[in-house]
């Protein structure tokens, strides 16, 4: 087991790390930058370092100053959280070199699964579905007919240059088609001065579904049950649970072999998560692998009683998995991610002094939070103050204690999201496990100035 | 880490705070090799100091909100990145600065060394070197002051 961690991160999931590391009996080294001198991370460690100026790029990025403060302090491996360097397989790569271990994933499995076009390419051979569509730009009508063929409908032309909606149309049949890509042509050339499109199957209210999985090194590759991260807004995640509500057991079965697989064919070690876009209750595609510990690791925790961080640190010690093949899931966990952003003015965020901060708690409330009365959120950085997981003996269990818990939490001088929670765990739709990618869009009313309406 | 001799941001943070909360006009405190003097700023305007005229040499320090750092006479050079502190170029060789030498703005007063490279380490001040603060071969963070200078005899 390993004398020293360094955490080369910072916020919650630097505390997180550290806590981990302290149930295992091993010494931490927290780097910081100036603007985060009085953070909790630099207090919890039992040795801090300072490694630059506020900007990422000059502190939780500068990888020399990050190394060498490792070498100093005689760390023997690194954990990177998430974010920051845990996707950077040349970071990886240069742990390697110096003889550090880096706790995630070896460097070829995080380049491989990095480039994401070239990753679904990978996928697909191995057999695991991705979503159908042109390999690159439609040249014509003709061509798009053919792809049509393969992709089947209905399906979605797309601006290569695109973005915003622009160039995009939903088709519903070949008669369709030759009007619709004429369309969009012109659109896209107009908007984004190309009139490059692709094709790919549209997916008719999809779910976001990931699963994590624990891989030794050693030939053991473990699926540790799947998550529900379909309460996004502009793709970024803001509730997640576990189990996935109303997922047929075939379906999550399959979900589970898929992801073992997408872990087998990379070479992967350590913890990982292989993220799907599920239609209907029949069809799994593909989307891509992150290589990291993920911010909703919490739910999978509380629903299977596996600490992940342990885990990563155990397997990059070089320590066999000793978990059983199929992992049950008891319970309901659901999580909250509280960002410093106001849900009534677009979610602009909110930095500032947090001036009165009280945590919820009682039974079946976990928070995952480096805030505390007092503490000044640096602009710097990410949003996310706290995670709030709550734990149930089934869905409705954990809803109504999140609803007790986000209630309670005391937050006071800053703006947070709580409110925007509680409007999703209030809707009807959303109780009843009707949940895609699209809710927030679709069933949450932010009114005409973005402000959620009080429940 | 307290034993550095030094003082770091923190504890003149609580300096300040505690002659800005004290009933004093000034404060001096002298470390082993620091002095500093904190003296609080007057503000012209209805402060009860029954009409005192302000002294020209308490002009406060641009937000140092009541209280200014005055006196600051000694200037450190901190260090710029995470590394080893080595005084000389080689074990063997003389130091590159001594307490009391003259140092130009640009000349090299130490190296420090991160993933087996040795960066020399130029002072940004002309000055006296009036104490080293860091220990050779101690490991240092960035922005740790390294050595104090005192500007005044090249000015």
């Amino acid at each position: 087991m390993f004398n020293k961690v360094l955490i080369a991160n910072r916020g919650e999931i630097a505390v997180r790390v550290i806590r981990a590391c302290r149930d295992l009996g091993i010494r931490t080294a927290a780097v910081y930058s100036e603007a985060d001198r009085d953070a909790l991370h630099v207090r919890l460690a039992d040795e801090a370092f300072c490694i630059g100026p506020p900007a990422a790029r000059d502190s939780y990025l500068h990888i020399p100053n990050i190394i060498a403060t490792a070498e100093l302090l005689g760390a023997d491996a690194i954990h990177p959280g998430y974010g920051f360097l845990a996707e950077n397989p040349h970071f990886a790569e240069i742990c390697q070199d110096c003889k550090i271990t880096f706790i995630g994933p070896p460097p070829e499995a995080i380049h491989k699964m990095g480039d994401k076009a070239a990753a679904r390419q990978m996928m697909r051979k191995a057999g695991i579905p991705v979503v159908p569509g042109s390999p690159g730009p439609v040249r014509d009508e003709a061509a798009a007919l053919a792809v049509a063929r393969t992709t089947g409908y209905p399906l979605l032309i797309k601006a290569a240059a695109g973005g915003g909606g622009r160039g995009m149309r939903v088709v519903q049949s070949p008669a369709d088609l030759r009007g619709a890509f004429a369309a969009a042509g012109q659109e896209a050339a107009a908007a984004f001065g190309s009139a490059e499109l692709y094709i790919e199957k549209y997916l008719t209210e999809p779910r976001h579904i990931e699963v994590q999985i624990l891989a030794d090194g050693r030939g053991n590759v473990v699926a540790i049950g799947e998550r529900d991260c379909s309460i996004q807004r502009r793709h970024q995640k803001l509730l997640e649970e576990s189990p996935a509500v109303g997922l047929s057991p075939r379906l999550r079965r399959a979900l589970l072999r898929a992801a073992v697989r997408a872990a087998t064919v990379v070479g992967y070690v350590n913890a990982g998560t292989v993220e799907f876009l599920v239609e209907g209750t029949n069809h799994l595609y593909f989307i891509e692998m992150n290589t990291r510990i993920q911010v909703e690791h919490p739910v999978t925790e509380m629903v299977t009683n596996i600490d992940l961080v342990k885990e990563q640190i155990k397997i990059a010690a070089g320590e066999r998995l000793s978990l059983p093949r199929e992992i049950e899931a008891h319970g309901h966990a659901i999580e909250c991610r509280i960002n410093a952003e106001d849900p009534a003015r677009d979610f602009l965020p909110s930095p500032g002094q947090i001036t009165a901060f009280i945590p919820p708690g009682g039974p079946g409330i976990r928070v995952e939070t480096h805030a505390f009365t007092g503490y000044t959120i640096p602009p710097y950085y990410d949003s996310l103050i706290a995670k709030v997981i709550a734990w149930g003996r089934d869905r409705d269990e954990a809803i109504a204690r999140m609803r007790r818990a986000l209630g309670e939490f005391d937050i006071g001088g800053i703006q947070t999201t709580i409110p925007f929670h509680l409007q999703v765990l209030d809707n009807a739709f959303f109780r009843k496990g009707e949940v895609y990618v699209n809710f927030v869009q679709r069933r949450i009313d932010l009114g005409p100035a973005g402000r959620p309406r009080s429940a | 880490m307290s034993d550095h001799p030094r003082f770091d941001l923190e504890e003149l943070r609580a300096l300040i705070r505690l002659a800005a909360e004290a009933d004093i006009e000034e404060l001096e405190v002298q470390g082993a090799h620091v002095k500093v003097r904190i003296k609080k700023a007057r503000h012209a305007g209805p402060a009860g100091h029954g009409g005192e005229a302000p002294r020209p040499d308490a002009a406060a320090t641009p937000g140092a909100g009541g209280t200014a750092v005055q006196e600051h006479r000694y200037t450190p050079i901190v260090a710029p990145m995470v590394g080893t502190f080595y005084r000389a170029a080689k074990p063997d060789a003389a130091p590159f600065v001594n307490e009391g030498d003259m140092i130009e703005a640009g000349q090299i007063v130490c190296v420090l060394e991160a993933m087996k490279l040795f960066n020399e380490i130029p002072s940004e001040v002309a000055g006296r070197i009036v104490s080293i603060l860091a220990e050779n071969g101690a490991p240092v963070e960035y922005g740790q002051p390294l050595f104090l200078v005192d500007p005044s005899p090249a000015a």
